[in-house]
């Protein structure tokens, strides 16, 4: 009897753990499948957030931010550095840059938008469409507002400079760095043999960044470029030769040349002139030499040169622009080079120095302008620059910048009584002290 | 004495970031990052007095962390771009110095299951841009393929597309997974599955023999077919830094190419350069 009611007892106590064990079992399986459909439902989610996100990696959004204390020898004085101060001011705070930028790559097709807000106001700086080929991806065609294709320094972003501006020569020459147009850029890919090579070539307005053409004529401006990377050597050797191809249309009948032998402007003033078109052309070589200096790190040693003519004005050796105006064109033969040395020091730190010298009017020497009867002016003044500076990189977003301008200018003819000249007779007390701190994403 | 304290300031700052101790920063490929653990583990038992930190990420990742001087090195799966020597030469004007630390034959992985045995470079060229979408116009069953692959960060995409797909870009229908053993993982677990990646990661999955062309014999990606050139996916894994390395960071990197460093690479399934 005991023992038929231990079996009853186990027979009921396996029953009820059967039961359990199915029950649990078949609870096992439903999580399991409810889990499964969870993770497809995830893995649905993910597939639909990956085409969203990948479509949105094609938006790049960039910006810098530089801000900058300037104090300068004395009050008022005008400068390539940052621009003229005020009068009877020699110290400022600015913002010299507030961009932001906008570019959608596909690939095979680029938009590109950036903006300037700075104190005084919001500008377009960049605003281009760019379309490839698909076959051998080395061809490419550019339209709307763009650095004009000439030289090393124009492209050189600001935010990646090491000095504080551009040259005297390069802001002389090309204001603003943009223009409105067209361009054509070969880049050859990284597998061709012609990989070291690049050229680009743009027909552009010739007027300036976002103003409204006011001739007929295109400029075309345009470099070819090498880089030939020895990287077993640590070192690479970039280089390029540029042109520029352009005319002036005078609006004014008075077209000053100078005569060589005489060291002077002779004024043509036929009415004729008016209309008439001016040679704008340049010639520039440039070298970039970067060196892996072991223990102390990367150098660089760039440099340019351009000789060429410019119409401008009496008082002015950036290009003649009349607009509206009707002012005298004045023709010179220039020249223009600078050498600018960099040396990184561990992750943080950068030497910099730099000298850059303009000679606007090759034709005539200090002592012609204000000479009687020659028609110099102030335009004709040759500039030298001696910067030096020390770059700390707080991280990879910050960096300050502290740069100090030496300015040199040619003396002018002792006896000129001319107002403008007059100051010119010494070295003008027109160096500037330069603190920046930048933020760029 | 302000002017005293300034150029005491400058001088720590300055003396400061020249000498940051001996912490070696390590970042980059998927692919590399167990090798480069490997490694690290080894060469700090060795060396207690050095600390080596070593992430993943992608080989994209780290050569942005090399330009941004956020990496001491960059391990990479893929040669760096021109565009990113550029990046390099912007900020710190150097090329960065290319070391080749191993080689590997890029695998194409499928499921067990899976009766295919051989592919050609030009089957799996049309097969990862979607010219063929069915096994059954290679050979095998009448299914789907599905494909898996990595996300744009990753060397070892970049060097399948520039290498296998001739530029071309990838099917749209690829799913890009994180990591290589992702890869393995999702193929394994899918019988109509193909995926590619490092010949280290090959556990659960079945290596595709690959033939150049149609008349060429099939090689596995065997140390002897990589290292002799007979597999046609292989490749070199690269270590990058910005500067010729010196001090603690040489040490790291010569020991790295020395018999013992080489001796991890074969232990963790890839090819000693030498």
């Amino acid at each position: 009897m005991r023992i038929a009611l231990t079996l009853c007892s186990l027979l009921v106590a396996g029953s009820l753990f059967a039961q359990v064990k199915d029950s649990s079992q078949v609870e096992l399986q439903e999580k399991t499948s409810e889990l499964k459909g969870q993770v497809e439902g995830m893995n649905e989610m993910l597939l639909d957030m990956k085409s969203t996100v990948d479509a949105l990696k094609k938006i790049k959004i960039t910006g810098y931010i530089q801000s900058q204390y300037q104090t300068a020898e004395s009050d008022g004085i005008g400068t390539f550095s940052g621009g003229s101060f005020p009068s009877s001011v020699h110290s400022r705070f600015l913002l010299r840059r507030g961009r932001v930028k906008v570019n959608y790559d596909n690939d095979l097709t680029q938009y590109v938008l950036q903006i300037d807000v700075t104190q005084n106001g919001v500008g377009i700086k960049d605003a281009y469409a760019t379309i490839k080929e698909p076959w051998l991806k080395s061809f490419s065609l550019t339209g709307g507002i763009f650095d004009r294709p000439f030289g090393f320094e124009i492209s050189y972003s600001s935010s990646s400079r090491e000095s504080p501006e551009r040259t005297r020569l390069f802001q002389t020459l090309f204001p603003g760095e943009r223009e409105l147009g067209a361009k054509i850029e070969i880049t050859p890919p990284e597998t061709s043999p012609l990989s070291f090579l690049n050229v680009r070539a743009g027909l552009l307005n010739g007027v300036l960044n976002t103003a409204n053409e006011n001739d007929n004529f295109k400029d075309l401006i345009g470099r070819v470029g090498v880089q030939v990377p020895l990287a077993e050597q640590g070192l690479a050797i970039d280089g390029g030769l540029s042109f520029y191809s352009g005319q002036a249309r005078s609006n004014s009948r008075f077209v000053y040349k100078t005569n060589g032998p005489a060291k002077n402007f002779t004024v043509d003033s036929t009415a004729a002139n008016v209309g008439s078109y001016h040679d704008r052309s340049y010639l520039g070589a440039d070298v970039q030499l970067y060196y892996d200096l072991p223990g102390l790190g990367g150098l660089s040693l760039r440099g340019e040169f351009i000789s060429g003519k410019q119409p401008g004005t009496a008082t002015s050796g950036v290009f003649y622009n009349p607009g509206s105006t009707i002012t005298p064109l004045y023709q010179r033969n220039f020249t223009g080079w600078y050498i600018n040395y960099v040396q990184n020091i561990g992750l943080e730190h950068q030497l910099v120095v730099k000298y850059d010298e303009l000679d606007p009017n090759t034709d005539v020497e200090g002592n012609d302008i204000g000479a009687p009867g020659k028609n110099l002016a102030v335009a004709d003044v040759r500039y030298t620059t001696f910067g030096i500076g020390w770059i700390y990189h707080w991280d990879a977003n910050v960096k300050f910048t502290f740069y100090y301008d030496i300015v040199a200018n040619e003396k002018v003819n002792p006896a000129t009584n001319l107002a403008s000249l007059i100051p010119f007779k010494e070295d003008i007390k027109d160096n500037v002290f330069t603190v920046r701190m930048q933020y760029k994403f | 004495m302000n002017v005293f304290a300034a150029v005491f300031t400058f001088a720590t700052l300055l003396l400061g970031s020249l000498y940051p101790g001996e912490t070696i920063t390590v970042k980059g490929s998927d692919t590399m990052v167990i090798l480069a653990q490997r490694w690290a583990e080894l060469y700090m038992s060795m060396h207690p007095d050095v600390t080596i930190q070593v992430t993943g990420g992608g080989s994209g990742t780290g050569i942005s962390a090399l330009i941004n001087g956020t990496t001491d090195i960059c391990n990479a799966s893929r040669p760096m771009k021109q565009s990113e020597r550029e990046k390099l030469k912007q900020r710190f004007n150097t090329l960065g110095v290319e070391i080749k630390s191993a080689k590997d034959g890029l695998a194409l992985y499928v499921n067990e299951s899976n009766p295919i045995q051989e592919l050609t470079l030009d089957q799996i060229k049309a097969i990862y841009t979607s010219k063929i979408t069915n096994w059954k116009e290679v050979g095998g069953p009448d299914s789907r393929i599905i494909l898996y692959g990595r996300e744009n960060n990753s060397g070892t995409y970049v060097y399948f597309k520039d290498n296998v797909l001739d530029g071309e870009d990838y099917a749209a229908a690829m799913q890009s997974m994180p990591g290589t053993a992702a890869v393995v993982n999702a193929v394994a677990k899918d019988k109509f599955g193909i995926g590619f990646g490092g010949a280290a990661y090959g556990k659960g999955i079945r290596f595709l023999k690959v033939k150049k062309d149609a008349k060429s014999p099939g090689y596995e990606p065997t140390e002897e077919n990589v290292k002799s050139g007979q597999y046609p996916v292989s490749r070199f894994l690269y270590l990058y830094t910005r500067s010729r390395p010196t001090g603690a960071l040489k040490q790291y990197i010569d020991w790295i190419l020395s018999d013992e460093g080489q001796q991890i690479v074969s232990k963790v399934g890839y090819f000693p350069i030498r």
